[in-house]
């Protein structure tokens, strides 16, 4: 058999504090990105910030990355590491995140993807939580990288 | 302003399009197409959005002149097979005097600016449609937030002709033709009474001048918009009352059509999702075992939606093939019924409890306790009818792509700023950054009235962050739905000395859409009660083609009949002598016992039953003749007579009686989903069978054009009658009475 790079994502079931209505998955498996040539390791496995990349293609439904583009459903993460959270003028954070102090510092990142609502109860990041480490320090590589 | 121009009752209209732009609301009235082009001018804001093209000018919402002297009607429903596009462009330019072979027919953006305000109104306040002028403003601009307001885009309840075609597409023809007079008579300088028009060409016959429309289209959309433009009467129709071909013939022949199965998204590869739904309605997905899924070809990604499951694919083989090896445990249904048996316990539990009297009087007259007591005879009747899925041709589908904060939807709907809302607050996003695309639907029959797929979609959408295109299967369409109700219905009648049908008690546990399909009033019974006794469905409800009178016409039309035998009179005569109010009804049924040659002996063997129904405006009598000599029922001949008012395209409206005809023999005769385990049983064709070529006869449709103002609809109507008439034809040709559908059980 094909050797298959399996992402298993493990979605929060609680809904957002916001009274949003959005059902996420209970349970996403990713097994490859559309185009990607089926059975092969996916590029990104050798370089960290490539594979945060590719790890980042399930955030980026609701981040956008690009410098200067508006958020969408989630925040603008362009330069978010070093940025105060709540500090985007064009988001309306919740105030769970807004009151939390936190500046996102590369390790602050890590810990709120692994569990967000767990980091700062009240945010609502229902969906998104990356369970696997080795998947949220690309991903973080991924967003330190980015710059305006 | 010119003479042309101006409104019969300028004072009124001028107070009425000012009030129309401060309230920012388009028009669709008997008086008004749209706000006026200036100030405030509609056809600015919707010109770039729905005449786009090179050289089309919109002169008003509803229609656009290409340079190419082409006449688009943009049409606010949706077409399903019914011929509804075709028909409203066909309205539109009898009132423009366009030329047939130069009209298109465009599909209106689900934008709130294309509302069906007509349709809601007739439905909602037909009352209202006979306002004085002066109120029409009043109501047709309330009726038009409302219907922004309810994302009335809808098509159903066999209601574009009648409303829309009428009220809305009539209007803006007529309003159009005007303002191209207007223009003509400006620049040659003459009197707009002056010009004629035909085929799409102005013309003044004095100065010889003449122009095609294309020519004035950009002058006319800057003309003052009359408010009540002459409609023509019915002697001077070109184009309605004609058989005018369709316009979705050709590309639905040569399969240029696109549906919405056929969606592409441009410019991107698509990928495609299968989906389980739980199997037990109001479930939810304990667990999912996906292993070897992931290890299948073409595989992107396993979902555990909660409610559903979804794998999506390079191709959609793979996805189902995929989703076929997804193992998954369910939570236990909190409904005690788990049987069709089950089911109609609970139906008989409540008619039990509700006894001679008791449930909800839907319908009172008379004394029915009184009058039965002193019937010479009375009899009691119980009916029943199963749960139906809808299966259309194409399987409910919606291609979806979210990205950006914003959702673009491809799918067959019959409702689609309703889905595009549902959509839109399933992945938080807000409607006005869900763009829906309307392709041809492969079939409705009111399954597409609903939005459940086209969420689902989207959450897989939101998911992947992807085009997708989810399919289901066609077990998923069949179990997965949502059904036209299952029912119980009794009745006690009772009849007179001198066999007239005195006395009708009647109660039911399903009470839906239309709210008097229960009854027959035009029937002259002076003792009635008519009674709905709610029982709980396992099954979700959606409308079927017909709603009620799917199965309430063969509850009280079989019982009619069975009134006549116990009167001991002949169907036709029983019916004919409680029909002295009701002269159109007794019209129709006269037609059809002319064209069946009902008063002659049928061949050894068979026998003709008769039923007469009224639904959606349109009065429809129809006689079957079965052949019950090989044991089994074969239908011979079907004769159909039907007063819709009048009919705009009689070919169409022939049509629609066959289809109606065609789909009512499906449920009639095979038409049964049943449960086991809280779950649907059947999955495809080979259980749920749609009626076959070998059985379907010979059908005879003639027109009766008795009110042209007030029309009836053709979608729906010709299949309430088809049930009863065909049972009351099995018991004239072998005495066995049918209570029960589908038929073809009673004779397996």
């Amino acid at each position: 058999m094909m050797h298959r790079f399996a992402l298993v994502a493990i979605g929060a079931l609680a809904l957002a504090a916001c009274g949003s209505k959005v059902e996420p998955p209970v349970e996403q498996i990713v097994l490859r990105e559309p185009g990607q040539p089926a059975g092969a390791a996916p590029a990104a496995a050798t370089d960290l910030v490539a594979a945060g990349k590719a790890a980042f293609a399930v955030c980026a439904t609701c981040h956008a990355v690009e410098a200067g583009k508006a958020s969408g459903i989630g925040p603008n993460l362009n330069g978010v590491v070093g940025r105060k959270a709540g500090a985007l003028a064009d988001f309306g954070y919740s105030a769970a995140l807004k009151q939390s102090g936190l500046t996102w510092t590369e390790t602050e990142l890590d810990a709120f993807i692994a569990n967000p609502s767990g980091k700062v109860p009240g945010t609502s990041m229902a969906a998104g939580a990356v369970s696997d480490a080795e998947r949220r320090k690309a991903i973080v590589a991924y967003l330190a990288s980015l710059t305006p | 302003m010119n003479d042309m121009a101006k409104p019969p009752r300028s004072r009124a209209a001028k107070w009425t399009r000012r009030g129309f732009i401060g309230a920012g609301a388009l028009a669709g009235g008997a008086l008004i197409v749209g706000v006026a082009v200036r100030p405030g001018n509609p056809v600015g804001k919707l010109g770039p959005i729905v005449a786009g093209g090179e050289g089309e000018q919109l002169v008003n919402s509803w229609v656009k002149i290409g340079a190419d002297n082409v006449v688009t009607a943009i049409v606010p429903h949706c077409e399903m097979g019914q011929g509804a596009h075709s028909v409203l462009a066909q309205m539109l330019a009898d009132e423009l005097d366009a030329d047939w072979s130069l009209v298109r027919v465009m599909q209106a953006p689900a934008d709130g600016n294309y509302v069906v305000t007509d349709t809601a109104r007739g439905f909602v306040a037909p009352g209202t449609l006979d306002a004085p002028d002066w109120l029409e403003p009043t109501w047709n601009g309330l009726f038009t937030k409302i219907s922004q307001l309810g994302d009335v885009m809808i098509t159903g309840g066999s209601s574009s002709i009648r409303t829309t075609g009428q009220r809305t597409m009539r209007i803006a023809g007529a309003a159009a033709r005007q303002m191209l007079i207007a223009a003509a008579a400006r620049e040659w300088g003459v009197a707009a009474a002056e010009i004629v028009t035909a085929n799409s060409t102005l013309s003044h016959q004095a100065s010889g001048k003449s122009a095609p429309y294309a020519q004035f289209a950009a002058a006319a959309a800057e003309e003052d918009m009359p408010q009540t433009p002459a409609l023509k009467a019915p002697k001077d129709y070109r184009l309605m009352g004609t058989d005018a071909p369709r316009t979705d013939i050709p590309e639905k022949v040569t399969g240029a059509a696109q549906f919405g199965i056929d969606a592409t998204v441009p410019g991107q590869k698509l990928t495609y999702a299968a989906v389980r739904k739980v199997p037990v309605p109001g479930t939810r997905i304990a667990s999912m075992k996906a292993d070897v899924a992931k290890t299948m070809p073409g595989v992107l990604q396993i979902l555990n939606m909660g409610d559903f499951l979804a794998v999506v694919a390079d191709s959609y083989w793979q996805a189902q093939q995929a989703l076929n090896t997804v193992e998954a445990e369910y939570t236990r249904s909190e409904s005690a019924i788990r049987s069709t048996a089950d089911q109609f316990a609970a139906f008989a539990a409540a008619l039990d409890q509700a006894g001679d009297q008791g449930g909800k009087e839907l319908v009172g007259k008379g004394d029915v306790a009184g009058a039965l007591s002193v019937s010479a005879k009375t009899f009691t009747a119980e009916y029943r009818a199963p749960y139906l899925a809808h299966a259309p041709l194409e399987p409910m589908n919606a291609t979806v792509w979210v990205r950006d904060g914003k959702c673009e939807i491809w799918t067959s709907t019959q409702v689609p700023l309703m889905a595009r809302s549902a959509a839109a607050k399933a992945i938080g996003l807000s409607a006005d950054d869900v763009t829906m695309h309307q392709p041809t639907l492969g079939g409705g029959f009111g399954r597409r009235l609903e939005s459940d797929y086209v969420v689902m979609a989207a959450r897989i959408g939101l998911a992947t962050g992807y085009p997708v295109k989810m399919i289901w299967s066609r077990e998923e369409d069949t179990q997965k739905g949502l059904f036209r109700c299952a029912d119980l219905s009794r009745f006690t009648g009772g009849i007179d000395a001198k066999g007239r049908l005195v006395a009708w008690n009647n109660v039911f546990t399903q009470h839906n859409d239309p709210a008097e399909a229960c009854d027959a009033p035009f029937y002259d019974v002076p003792h009635k009660s008519i009674r709905v006794a709610e029982a709980e469905l396992h099954l979700p409800f959606a409308a079927f083609r017909s709603v009620d009178h799917s199965q309430q016409a063969f509850f009280v039309e079989c019982f009619i009949d069975e009134a006549a035998h116990a009167a001991g009179r002949d169907p036709v005569e029983f019916r004919l002598a409680m029909l002295g109010n009701s002269p159109r009804h007794k019209a129709v049924l006269e037609k059809v016992a002319a064209m069946s040659g009902w008063g002659t002996k049928p061949a050894a063997g068979r026998g003709r039953g008769v039923a007469l129904v009224q639904s959606f405006g349109t009065i429809v009598a129809e006689v079957v003749e079965v052949d019950m000599s090989q044991g089994k029922p074969r239908l011979t001949q079907v004769w159909c007579a039907a007063d819709p008012g009048f009919a705009m395209n009689p070919d169409g409206f022939r049509n629609q009686m066959e289809g109606g005809i065609v789909f009512g023999l499906t449920a009639a005769l095979h038409g049964e989903i049943t449960l086991k385990d809280g779950a649907v049983e059947q999955g495809n064709f080979n259980d749920y069978p749609m009626l076959r070529i070998d059985e379907c006869p010979p059908i005879a449709v003639e027109i009766i054009n008795a009110d042209p103002v007030h029309l009836g609809g053709a979608g729906e109507p010709g299949l309430p009658p088809i049930a009863p008439a065909l049972a009351n034809a099995i018991f004239a040709a072998s005495g066995k009475r049918i209570r029960e559908l589908p038929i073809a059980k009673h004779f397996a």
